[in-house]
């Protein structure tokens, strides 16, 4: 689908309309054989693929209606998209909001399949492992890295592509095993609001990472220590991906910025070997670097983690506050109905107890204290979470997503990955706010003047259930939005500022003097 | 956006105040109308709020709106007994919705100009004050209980108000302007009303 047909849906989009403000070709000044300059190190280089799939068709027996893309094999091998492709046209008639959505959706599907797919190319849901599962992109250190390799121990610069194996862990060391650094952030949700307990007392596991793009701009210019912070100038911009653009002024298609954010419950190989096959399944070694990161250590310990969470940050052309894409495992929590009882549809969930029927803990509650975890990574005491999903999408927007994952489950069928489902995706839905937000961002100027720099989410609020179980509902600032709490994101330094939606920049340290 | 300034606020909350001659036909909506005929409703209920409040419906009902704020205050409004004689001015001439403000905040009917006034102070405030309520304060010495009862109509309303963006503010606890905005001088109000 990467041909003029998908760039002219893309262009005729609500979004894409826009005027095109992006990181243009080199001029032909630039290409003089005579005196070459030294061309400026790109740290958003051009991708040879840019998935342009758009989730609506025109109808070929309607002229001017649209019809499903289908949900086909295709899809599987399309690869990922530098940014999403929208219309205000779509299924729904009179429905903008509703197309976009669906548009919106349909983009995140299809990152969760390019990045979940073998690092050795191979189709995704064929890998060697039980159900088809393998190794994937975003765990190969040549594509992501994660944060406790970046924001290195007194700001010491970063270099890609390394593998930092601490010494503690070097005789478990061994191919594809994943190196899991420790610290508060790793088993305690956003704003300390507590740790997550499996139905096998386990702690939940939260893992951030990194794409090279947004990597690069971090290494570039120092932001991954506190005085490189304080020395850089003018406000933050991680870069953005596009597709590729034609006419006058053609460019290539560029990823962006992206940054993961990964939960994992713990699997026994024993206890829990009828479920291997039910998860995508990582080993990682697990580094307690010790006090102040954690109470324990340095020790390290080995796991089979089984992802439940993934929920990825990609800043792209038309969503300068980063398009935000939130899966979950199937068997995670039931969902609250629209009369507020409790959907149970499973027997057995990863975190409620479907069982419970007398005394059960109160429904979305933080566990007791003490939080810190030892090396068994075990839960003091009896205590589980009950963790429920709480409605706060609107209903249509449940519908619409509950049919793409059918259809994508449909897919996938036979493999880890038809476990896994889309909660939706939240995207900035004002379009004049955004092009005013872009053209300061190319202007390199602060968004001060902007009244409201989220522009507007759609959704209003998501929350994953197993990363942000704490701050589920529907009440301005204090309930779970990704761009409304990304957009109060700052640097590390004193005196702080906006760190363009992300959270990264605050666990720089300070460089030894 | 069609002019919108602080003089037209102004014009519309002084509007609130005047006076005159005009009666309404009520009648009794059933409540087994169509889904699309309160949509044809809502859509005049936001052309009317636009009339009274002097804020363009595009502000007050974007084409692309996730909040959706209206459809709770018409949801809101419609519960008032006057809601349908009301309507039933901006149904008469649906297309010159200024001259069904007017005449609903002159009406003769004063629960028809009191509701108006309770859609005008919702669309600022975010809040429903009941329209008799707001009838019995509207006396010299005002009447108790002062001031009169309100309710937050949700969460979403009470950081909708327009109220704290023709201030070039924000309602206590919630901003999404930037971080280090209160160490600067508040963007322009075009920004914050265009």
């Amino acid at each position: 689908m990467r041909n003029s047909r998908s760039l002219a849906v893309a262009a005729i989009g609500v979004l894409a309309v826009s005027a095109l403000i992006g990181w243009s070709m080199p001029s032909a000044a630039q290409k003089r054989p005579s005196s070459p300059p030294t061309p400026a190190r790109d740290i958003n280089p051009p991708v040879a693929v840019c998935n342009s799939t758009p989730d609506t068709i025109p109808d070929p027996a309607q002229p001017g209606k649209r019809i499903a893309q289908p949900i086909a094999a295709k899809l599987l091998t399309s690869g990922q998209p530098c940014q999403q492709v929208v219309n205000t046209e779509g299924l729904l008639d009179g429905n903008p909001l509703g197309n976009l959505q669906r548009g919106f959706d349909f983009y995140s599907w299809l990152t969760f399949i390019a990045m979940n797919s073998p690092t050795d190319g191979k189709t995704i849901g064929q890998g060697p492992r039980p159900g088809g599962d393998a190794f994937t992109k975003w765990e190969d250190l040549a594509n992501f890295r994660p944060l406790g390799d970046v924001m290195l121990a007194n700001g010491a610069k970063p270099t890609w592509g390394t593998r930092i194996v601490p010494p503690e862990c070097k005789r478990l060391d061994g191919p594809n095993k994943i190196i899991f650094h420790l610290g508060e952030e790793a088993f305690n949700q956003p704003f300390k609001t507590g740790p997550l307990i499996d139905q096998d007392g386990n702690f939940a596991l939260f893992d951030i990472l990194m794409n090279r793009p947004m990597y690069e701009f971090i290494a570039e210019n120092g932001l991954y220590s506190k005085q490189g912070q304080e020395k850089f100038k003018g406000p933050i911009g991680f870069p953005p991906g596009n597709n590729p653009v034609a006419g006058d002024k053609p460019e290539p298609g560029r990823m962006g910025a992206i940054m993961l954010k990964v939960s994992y419950r713990i699997l026994d190989p024993e206890k829990n070997k009828d479920l291997i096959d039910k998860f995508h399944t990582s080993d990682a070694l697990i580094y307690f670097p010790g006090p102040p990161a954690t109470k324990t250590g340095p020790a390290c310990v080995e796991k089979k983690l089984g992802l439940v969470g993934f929920h990825v940050g990609h800043k792209t052309r038309f969503a300068p506050q980063w398009v935000w894409t939130s899966f979950e495992h199937v068997s995670n929590v039931p969902d609250e109905a629209p009369d507020g009882s409790i959907e149970k549809k499973l027997d057995r969930y990863n975190f409620f107890n479907a069982k419970c029927t007398n005394d059960c803990p109160a429904v979305n509650d933080t566990p007791p204290q003490p939080w810190d975890p030892d090396t068994s990574l075990k839960f003091k005491g009896p205590y589980r979470s009950q963790v429920v999903r709480t409605r706060m999408l609107p209903g249509p927007v449940i519908d619409e997503v509950a049919k793409l994952n059918e259809a994508f489950q449909g897919l996938l069928k036979g493999t880890v990955w038809e476990n896994y489902m889309l909660l939706t995706t939240q995207w900035p839905s004002n379009r004049a706010c955004v092009q005013e937000v872009q053209k300061l961002e190319q202007e390199k100027k602060d968004l001060m003047t902007v009244i409201d720099p989220t522009c507007a989410p759609a959704p209003t609020y998501l929350a994953n259930t197993t990363l942000e179980t704490y701050s589920q509902g529907k009440v301005p600032l204090a309930s779970s939005s990704c761009m409304a709490c990304h957009g109060n994101a700052t640097t590390q330094h004193v005196p702080a500022t906006a760190s363009d939606f992300t959270f990264i920049l605050e666990k720089a340290q300070s460089a030894r003097r | 956006m069609t002019g919108f300034t602080r003089r037209k606020i102004l014009t519309g909350a002084a509007a609130t105040a005047a006076g005159a001659v005009g009666s309404a036909n009520l009648t009794t909506q059933t409540a087994a109308q169509t889904t699309a005929a309160d949509d044809a409703d809502r859509a005049l209920f936001i052309a009317l709020s636009a009339a009274l409040t002097g804020i363009a419906k595009e502000r007050l009902s974007p084409a692309v709106d996730p909040i959706q704020i209206n459809r709770q205050y018409f949801a809101q409004a419609k519960t008032d007994p006057a809601f349908d004689g009301l309507m039933q001015i901006i149904r008469a001439d649906s297309s010159n919705p200024a001259a069904a403000a007017e005449k609903v905040l002159n009406s003769s009917d004063s629960n028809i100009k009191y509701l108006g006034r309770s859609i005008i102070l919702m669309w600022y405030l975010g809040v429903w004050y009941a329209p008799k309520k707001l009838e019995n304060f509207n006396s010299s010495p005002p009447k108790l209980p002062y001031p009169p009862p309100d309710k937050v109509i949700s969460p979403a309303a009470y950081t909708q108000g327009w109220t704290w963006r023709v201030a070039q503010a924000h309602p206590m606890g919630y901003s999404e302007l930037l971080f280090g905005y209160w160490s600067k001088e508040p963007p322009a109000l075009d920004a914050f009303i265009k």
